[in-house]
């Protein structure tokens, strides 16, 4: 039976990554989520959109308090700035990229057009290139236009790039792909909508399950759920870059990879509320359900504007530790975003604290 | 005065737990305010009813401290500064966490310290001892303290900003017949990016803003222009985070010479407060503020005069009377 569910979210995971949505350009994303949940929606319950492109599906429930349950669909990428003479992209990032993961990635335009990023080989490097700092300005896409002329026939000076889709399932059960930040957090809201129509469980909230964009380039679609749904209450759903190598210490960690949900007091863009967090931690415990502390104060997410958007709201921060973040390929275990999936859902689901 | 600005320093509130501080303060004014409310943020709202402008004085509730993040092994504890700590003067001093569990501040550091090289020390022999008197999560502060000096000089901590809730409290309790209408906001989690005042401001919609603050000196090696402590309360022109109303500055200044208010001009290089917040709020409002000139801030021997304090108090009861 776990096993069954493991393979089906696992299958979707693969879909939900797959799926071309940087910053800015969501809709691939919105298109599919939307589908997803019309195809069986729980009732009392309405879709609509802001105005920046955020998907939101309200479970009606007059009176009661609202919470909000969110996660961004959009992903880092690339934009192309100018096309040169040798048919090469320059190009700025859409969200925070480090050089360093850059060099000699494949990637892919939001038409489908194939390129890979520029490095020099070592064997052309003088001494000094070996130990320098790449920048992202002296790169350049290559999609393999000899001229100008030739490139301006798959390219457009605007066109969004990502990193080519590439999901693999790792020993253990640990998961391997671009985007998982933050589309396996849209997968767990995917996953609850499914799950309380499936039992057709009433919650003593009035839900808003909220699909974000433009987290990456400065967490602005979370300022337009905030203004528009208003909640009393609000958990995001995140990822959360850690560092669980041997040579980094205990502390600084932040967390670890299979020790379950990661739930944080605070990170660099809020101090969560307490009694939420609590609650969240104790919903937890009751389900035995596998969490972790965060133990470093970093990052920063949707959580930040949704608690000082409008007149302010409660927040809580769940997120699935996950490494090598903001990269062609991160990392994270399915334990854990199986944790996030029975959390949430036993959260709005619970009866009493 | 003293007294209440004794009870609301010893009281312990760092951002984000506030809750201690809150409970102090909603004692302080709900017997002189129409509501009394608290919004999901846990900034504390006291309202005056009034059918003229709508007049909002904020201070923030919050103080720097540290949270636990990690607890080692040992029974160390390793923790995250929240708000701008100096941790020069913070290490090799004492401590104390919401739940009261005493400590001190320590360090392996040979230079001033980073973040990740100090920790609490309570006396725990490994992890498990620790873990009966802290949880992650729990808030610490430097001990708070307040001894008096020569003539109406105070040191300790912490000043910033239990003076601006001091002097709200007061104000409250001082405003004669006024049309306006007033609220007084007690802000949380300022010392982390202004953020409570947000949606404060959001929510009451004020037309005329005031945030009561603390503000470097130039006689304790602040970097503001002329602005010393014992010359009067400051009416804030600019900082790094806010260029006050000017409209707002020219009448300040027009009733602190008519209530014969000394006052100091305040410009300041770097910091911020709530103003900031709360212009850019909803729809925006006109924003100010008052300083208390302060020595060594964010320290545990921050600097007032209480001339200073009580001329802000006359200040801002006479704006809130008569703007």
């Amino acid at each position: 039976m776990n096993e069954e569910r493991k393979k089906q979210l696992l299958c979707e995971l693969d879909k939900i990554c797959s799926i071309l949505g940087p910053s800015g350009f969501e809709w691939r994303v919105r298109d599919y989520i939307r589908a997803e949940i019309e195809k069986n929606m729980p009732s009392g319950a309405e879709l609509f959109t802001d105005k920046l492109g955020g998907l939101y599906l309200k479970i009606k429930n007059e009176g009661a308090p609202k919470l909000m349950l969110s996660a961004h669909m959009d992903e880092v990428g690339f934009m192309v700035t100018e096309i040169t003479e040798r048919g090469e992209l320059k190009f700025g990032s859409v969200g925070g990229i480090n050089p360093l993961v850059l060099c000699s990635k494949r990637v892919v335009s939001e038409n489908g057009i194939k390129g890979v990023i520029t490095s020099k080989p070592i064997h052309l490097q003088t001494k000094d290139e070996r130990s320098e700092r790449t920048e992202i300005r002296k790169m350049r896409i290559s999609i393999g236009a000899r001229s100008r002329q030739e490139a301006e026939k798959y390219v457009s000076v605007g066109d969004y790039f990502t990193f080519e889709h590439d999901f693999r399932v790792l020993s253990g059960g640990r998961i391997a792909s671009k985007a998982l930040d933050d589309r396996h957090g849209c997968l767990a809201l995917l996953n609850a909508i499914r799950e309380l129509a499936k039992s057709g469980k009433k919650s003593r909230y009035e839900l808003y399950f909220a699909f974000t964009c433009r987290e990456e380039i400065g967490v602005s679609g979370a300022w337009c759920a905030s203004e528009l749904v208003k909640p009393d209450y609000a958990i995001v759903i995140e990822s959360k870059a850690v560092l669980d190598l041997p040579s980094v210490g205990e502390a600084r960690a932040v967390g670890a990879l299979g020790e379950g949900a990661l739930i944080s007091y605070a990170d660099g863009g809020a101090i969560m509320d307490r009694e939420l967090t609590d609650r969240l931690v104790s919903v937890c415990e009751k389900n035995k359900i596998k969490y972790q502390i965060n133990r470093a104060i970093s990052g920063g997410n949707d959580s930040s504007n949704i608690q000082r958007g409008a007149h302010g709201a409660r927040v809580a921060l769940i997120s699935a530790p996950s490494r090598y973040i903001h990269s062609s390929t991160g990392i994270i275990d399915y334990k854990d975003f199986e944790a996030i999936c029975d959390a949430i859902y036993s959260f709005i689901t619970a009866k009493e604290d | 005065m003293i007294n209440l600005l004794k009870r609301l320093m010893l009281t312990h509130g760092v951002s984000g737990r506030e809750n201690l501080i809150r409970e102090a303060i909603r004692k302080e004014v709900e017997p002189y305010a129409d509501e009394v409310t608290i919004d999901a943020m846990g900034n504390l709202i006291a309202h005056k009813k009034g059918s003229g402008k709508r007049v909002m004085f904020g201070a923030h509730m919050d103080e720097i401290g540290y949270f636990a993040t990690h607890i080692r092994s040992n029974g160390l504890i390793s923790v995250a500064p929240i708000g701008g700590i100096n941790l020069i003067s913070g290490a090799f001093t004492g401590v104390v966490s919401e739940n009261g569990a005493v400590g001190v501040l320590g360090t392996v550091a040979k230079g001033a310290p980073d973040a990740d090289e100090v920790f609490i020390d309570i006396g725990a022999t490994d992890k498990r001892q620790a873990e009966k008197r802290v949880k992650v999560g729990d808030s610490f502060v430097h001990t708070p303290s307040i001894t008096h000096l020569m003539g109406t000089r105070y040191v300790g901590r912490p000043f910033d900003d239990r003076v601006g809730c001091a002097i709200l409290i007061e104000v409250l309790k001082n405003v004669k017949s006024t049309e306006n209408d007033l609220y007084f906001v007690f802000t949380v989690q300022e010392e982390v990016g202004c953020r409570g005042a947000r949606p404060v401001t959001y929510s009451v919609e004020p037309d005329i803003a005031i945030a009561l603050d603390v503000t470097r000196t130039d006689d304790k090696g602040g970097d503001t222009l002329n602005v010393s402590i014992g010359k009067g309360p400051t009416i804030k022109i600019k900082d790094a985070s806010v260029i006050c109303s000017h409209e707002l500055v020219l009448k300040m200044r027009e009733l602190a010479r008519e209530g014969k208010i000394k006052y100091q001009d305040e410009m300041l290089s770097r910091g911020g407060t709530d103003t900031s917040s709360m212009q850019i709020a909803k729809r925006g409002c006109r924003a100010g503020a008052i300083s208390i000139p302060c020595g060594y801030i964010h320290t545990g021997i921050e600097m007032i005069d209480m001339k200073d304090v009580r001329g802000a108090v006359r200040l801002a009861t006479l704006i809130a009377e008569r703007i």
